[in-house]
C-alpha cells in the first residue's frame, strides 16, 4: 500500500542559511558554509560549517529571554521548526493531534562538556543537568510552541532526523495524529568534534565527497523540520503539498560500530526497502542525495551500493555536504529540506571540490547545480555510527 | 485505529535482582542503600576475554539479555532490534568527556567515543546477532522503553515486521547519581528498598539499572507469556488521565472491572507517587494497584522491568503481594494495565493479557 504521506511545510538552519530561502540561493549558487570555526570554543582549527547566529542573536529572534535554559541546539530547532509551522500554516491551537519528533544525539552536551566538573562539585549549573537529557531538550521545543499531543526523540547518531521521518509517517497512517513536524536538530560540540578528530575522520581542508582525494569530513551543525500529513488531511486545511513521502527504508549494516562494510550491505538493504515501499524502479529515481560524508570508508561502502542498486549509471548523485558540512543528527532533517527543494525547483544541488574520479566507482558525481531539469523522485541516504542505515524518498505531487 | 495485538514470546534480564532470572519478582532482594547496582552474571560464560574487556557494562548486559530473549522465544533471528535508553552509554561518555576536558582536548582515543552514542546498544547487539534487519534507538526521559515499543508495534501494525527484540537499558554510574541527586532525584538514606513505597514516602526515590529484553511475535506461541493489546502515549493531556484510562480499557473491549492489577511506576518519592493516586483513587482500590520499582528501582528504562514483570504474572496467573500495594496477593489474573508517567508531562498506558 503506497504511503499516504504529504509535506506541507519545511524549516531550515545550516550553514548555509538561516531559513528555507537563504538556503536555495545557497545551492543554487553553490555557495558553501564552510569555515573556520567561530562560534565554537576549542584549541582544533578545523573548518566547520557553523549556522552564523550567536545563542544571544538566536533568542532575540525568538524571543527568549536571557535567564532563560535553552540549549543551541534547541535554539536552532525552534527556529526551523517555526518556519516550517508557518509555511504549513499550521498554528498550534490544539486543533489537531500534533506529534513532534526531534533526532538528536549530542542533546545538552554543548553545556555539559563546559559544566561537568561543576556539576559534579558544586551547585553553580544545577540548571543544566537536566537540560543534557535529549529527551529534555524535544520537549523544551515543543514546549515553545505548545499544543503537541505526542512528542518524541529517536537517536541513532547520523541518521537520528531521518528516522524520525519514519516514525512521523508511521504514527500518521496508524492514524494516532494528524500531523506529524518531523526532523532534527544538532550544534557542534567539543565533544563530537574531538571523537570525530580522534578517528581521524576530520579534513582538515574542505572536505571532497566521491573524490579520490577525500580525506574525511567536515562537521556542520543545523536544524530542519517538515510537517507531514495526508492528502486528505492537508486538503481538508486547505494547504497545498510540496511534495509526499514515498518510501523510506531502514535497515543496520551490522558490520562495526564506526565503518561501513565494504559491500555497503546495510546501505543496500535500506536503498531498496525505500524503493520497494514507493513502488519505483531504480530508473525513476531522478537524483540520490548522497549520505556522502567525505571519508574514504563511507563513500567507498555508499558508492558501492549506490552501484549494486543502480547499476554503474546512476541517477545524478551528489553530496551536499560539501556545503553543508556534516550536520549529524540533523543531517536527515537538513537534506531532506534540500531534497525537496530540488523536486520543487527542478536543479540538482552540487557536490563541491570534487576534482579526481574513484578509481573503485564507476559513476562522477554532480560537479556544478543542475538547472532547470526534471526532478520527479529523489533519494536521500542518512547512516550512522553502527550502521544505523536509512533512505527516504521523496516524490513529487504533479 | 484498530490495533493487533502481540505476542511476548521471549524475556531477558540483568538487574539489581538476581540475573537472567525471575527470583527477584518472587523474592526481590532487599538494599539498604540509595544506589544499587546491577547484580552482572558471569560474562566469560558469554564472551571471550577481550571483548569481555573492551565492552562497556552497559552492553555486556544488552547483549546477553538480547540473547536470552531470543533464545528465549525459539526465534532465531528477530526482524528488527529497537531500543529505549534514557541516557545512553553514560559511563563510556564520562570517560570519554573526563578525559577531554582534563587533557584539554588532547591526546584523545577514539574507544570510548565510539561506544558513546546512545545508539550503540542497539547496533551492538544486532552486530553481535549478524542481524541487519530494523534498527532504531529512542531517548526520551521517563517513557523512552515506550517510545521504542511504540515504533516497533507500528511496525507490526503495518505488517512490516513480525517479529521484533525491544530492549530497555540503562546504567547509573556514581558521577550520575551525583549529578541526578543534585536536583532532586535520589534520598539520602533508605532502610529498605523492598518495603519503601508504602513506608518511606519522601522527596526522591532509590537508583537501579538494568537490561531487559523482550521478544515481541505477530504470533502466539508455546512460549507466550501474554499479548500485547494496545498502546497509548501522550503527551500533556488535555483531557483528565482518568478520564483516558476509561477510554483506553474500553477501546481494549473491557470495563475497568476487568482490570486485574494496574500497574504502576510508584517509587517512593512523594510527587512522583501522588499522581498515581490522584488518577487511580476513583478507578481502582488499594488491592488492584500493583508497583515493581521496589525490585528494580527507579530509572529511566525501569518501565521495561515492569513489563517484563506483569508479563511473568500473567503467565502465572499471579501477582505476588510485595507488588500490592494494598499488600494482598492477586491471583486469576488476565489482564494488567501499565500506566506509568514522567513529571505528570509523558504518559504511557498499555494492556497486557493472557493469549
Amino acid at each position: 500500500m503506497a504511503l499516504d504521506v504529504y509535506i506541507t511545510g519545511m524549516g531550515i538552519v545550516s550553514g548555509i542559511g538561516i531559513g528555507v530561502d537563504q538556503t536555495l540561493v545557497s545551492l543554487r549558487e553553490q555557495k558553501s558554509g564552510i569555515q573556520p570555526l567561530k562560534h565554537l570554543q576549542t584549541i582544533h582549527d578545523l573548518p566547520c560549517a557553523e549556522v552564523d547566529l550567536s545563542e544571544d542573536q538566536m533568542r532575540e529572534l525568538l524571543n527568549i529571554p536571557a535567564d532563560e535554559v535553552v540549549t543551541r541546539t534547541a535554539l536552532m530547532a525552534m527556529l526551523a521548526t517555526r518556519e516550517a509551522l508557518q509555511q504549513a500554516r499550521l498554528t498550534m491551537d490544539g486543533t489537531y493531534r500534533v506529534a513532534f519528533i526531534h533526532g538528536t544525539t549530542v542533546g545538552g552536551m554543548e553545556k555539559s562538556e563546559v559544566y561537568y566538573f561543576d556539576f559534579l562539585q558544586n551547585d553553580l549549573h544545577n540548571e543544566f543537568i537536566e537540560a543534557h537529557d535529549c529527551g529534555a531538550c524535544t520537549e523544551k521545543i515543543a514546549d515553545y510552541f505548545g499544543g503537541f499531543s505526542f512528542v518524541s526523540t529517536p537517536s541513532t547518531a547520523c541518521s537520528s532526523a531521518a528516522n524520525a521521518c519514519i516514525l512521523g509517517a508511521n504514527l500518521l497512517e496508524a492514524g494516532i495524529v494528524d500531523i506529524a513536524v518531523v526532523g532534527g536538530s544538532e550544534c557542534i560540540t567539543k565533544f563530537h568534534l574531538n571523537g570525530f578528530k580522534s578517528l581521524m575522520i576530520l579534513d582538515s581542508q574542505p572536505c571532497r565527497p566521491f573524490d579520490e582525494t577525500r580525506a574525511g569530513l567536515n562537521l556542520g551543525e543545523g536544524a530542519a523540520f517538515i510537517v507531514m500529513e495526508s492528502k486528505a488531511h492537508a486538503a481538508k486545511r486547505g494547504v497545498a503539498p510540496l511534495c509526499r513521502l514515498s518510501g523510506y527504508g531502514n535497515a543496520c549494516d551490522a558490520y562495526h560500530q564506526t565503518a561501513s562494510s565494504p559491500e555497503g550491505q546495510g546501505a543496500f538493504l535500506a536503498m531498496n526497502a525505500a524503493l520497494e515501499m514507493s513502488n519505483l524502479q531504480p530508473a525513476d529515481v531522478s537524483y540520490i542525495n548522497a549520505h556522502g560524508t567525505g571519508t574514504p570508508n563511507n563513500d567507498e561502502s555508499e558508492g558501492q551500493a549506490i552501484v549494486r542498486v543502480f547499476g554503474n549509471n546512476p541517477p545524478h548523485v551528489s553530496s551536499t555536504k560539501s556545503l553543508t558540512g556534516h550536520t549529524t543528527s540533523a543531517a536527515g532533517g537538513v537534506e531532506a529540506v534540500i531534497s525537496i527543494l530540488a523536486l520543487q525547483h527542478k536543479f540538482v544541488p552540487a557536490n563541491c571540490n570534487f576534482t579526481t574520479q574513484m578509481q573503485s566507482l564507476p559513476f562522477t558525481p554532480v560537479i556544478n547545480v543542475l538547472h532547470d531539469i526534471p526532478v520527479q523522485h529523489v533519494l536521500s541516504n542518512s547512516f550512522g555510527f553502527g550502521g544505523n542505515n536509512t533512505s527516504l524518498i521523496f516524490s513529487n505531487v504533479q | 485505529m484498530n490495533s493487533k495485538p502481540i505476542y511476548i514470546n521471549g524475556l531477558g534480564s540483568i538487574s539489581i535482582q538476581q540475573p537472567l532470572s525471575f527470583e527477584g519478582i518472587q523474592q526481590p532482594l532487599s538494599y539498604q542503600t540509595p544506589h544499587v547496582r546491577c547484580v552482572e552474571p558471569n560474562y566469560k560464560d558469554f564472551f571471550d576475554a577481550v571483548q569481555a574487556r573492551r565492552l562497556s557494562k552497559i552492553i555486556k548486559r544488552a547483549i546477553v539479555t538480547a540473547k536470552q530473549a531470543v533464545d528465549d522465544s525459539g526465534i532465531s533471528m528477530p526482524d528488527a532490534i529497537v531500543t529505549g535508553t534514557g541516557l545512553g552509554c553514560v559511563e563510556d561518555t564520562e570517560k570519554f568527556l573526563d578525559a577531554m576536558i582534563r587533557n584539554e582536548e588532547k591526546f584523545l582515543q577514539p574507544t570510548f567515543f565510539i561506544q558513546s552514542t546512545h545508539n550503540t546498544i542497539s547496533s551492538q547487539i544486532a552486530i553481535h546477532m549478524n542481524c541487519k534487519g530494523y534498527n532504531n534507538t529512542y531517548i526520551h526521559r521517563g517513557v523512552s522503553f515506550e517510545n521504542a515499543l511504540l515504533d516497533a508495534y507500528l511496525l507490526f501494525q503495518r505488517g512490516t515486521i513480525r517479529t521484533a527484540l525491544v530492549t530497555g537499558n540503562d546504567e547509573m554510574t556514581p558521577n550520575y547519581f551525583i549529578l541526578l541527586g543534585r536536583i532532586g532525584y535520589w534520598k539520602q538514606a533508605i532502610q529498605n528498598t523492598r518495603t519503601c513505597i508504602t513506608q518511606e514516602q519522601s522527596k526522591g526515590s532509590f537508583a537501579g539499572e538494568g537490561s531487559v529484553s523482550i521478544m515481541f511475535s505477530d504470533t502466539p506461541s508455546s512460549k507466550s507469556y501474554a499479548c500485547l493489546n494496545r498502546m497509548s502515549l501522550l503527551y500533556k493531556p488535555v483531557k483528565p488521565m482518568q478520564q483516558i484510562i476509561r477510554e483506553f480499557v474500553a477501546d481494549c473491549g473491557l470495563n475497568i472491572d476487568d482490570i486485574d492489577v494496574c500497574m504502576t511506576g510508584m517509587n517512593a518519592d512523594t510527587e512522583n507517587d501522588a499522581v498515581y493516586n490522584s488518577v487511580l483513587q476513583d478507578l481502582f482500590s488499594p488491592n488492584e494497584i500493583g508497583t515493581y520499582k521496589h525490585i528494580c528501582g527507579e530509572y529511566y528504562t525501569s518501565l521495561s522491568y515492569g513489563m517484563l514483570l506483569s508479563a511473568y504474572c500473567i503467565q502465572q496467573g499471579i501477582v505476588p503481594a510485595h507488588c500490592i500495594l494494598g499488600g494482598v496477593e492477586k491471583s486469576g489474573v488476565k489482564h494488567i494495565l501499565l500506566y506509568n508517567h514522567f513529571r505528570n508531562r509523558d504518559h504511557s498506558l498499555m494492556l497486557l493479557s493472557t493469549c
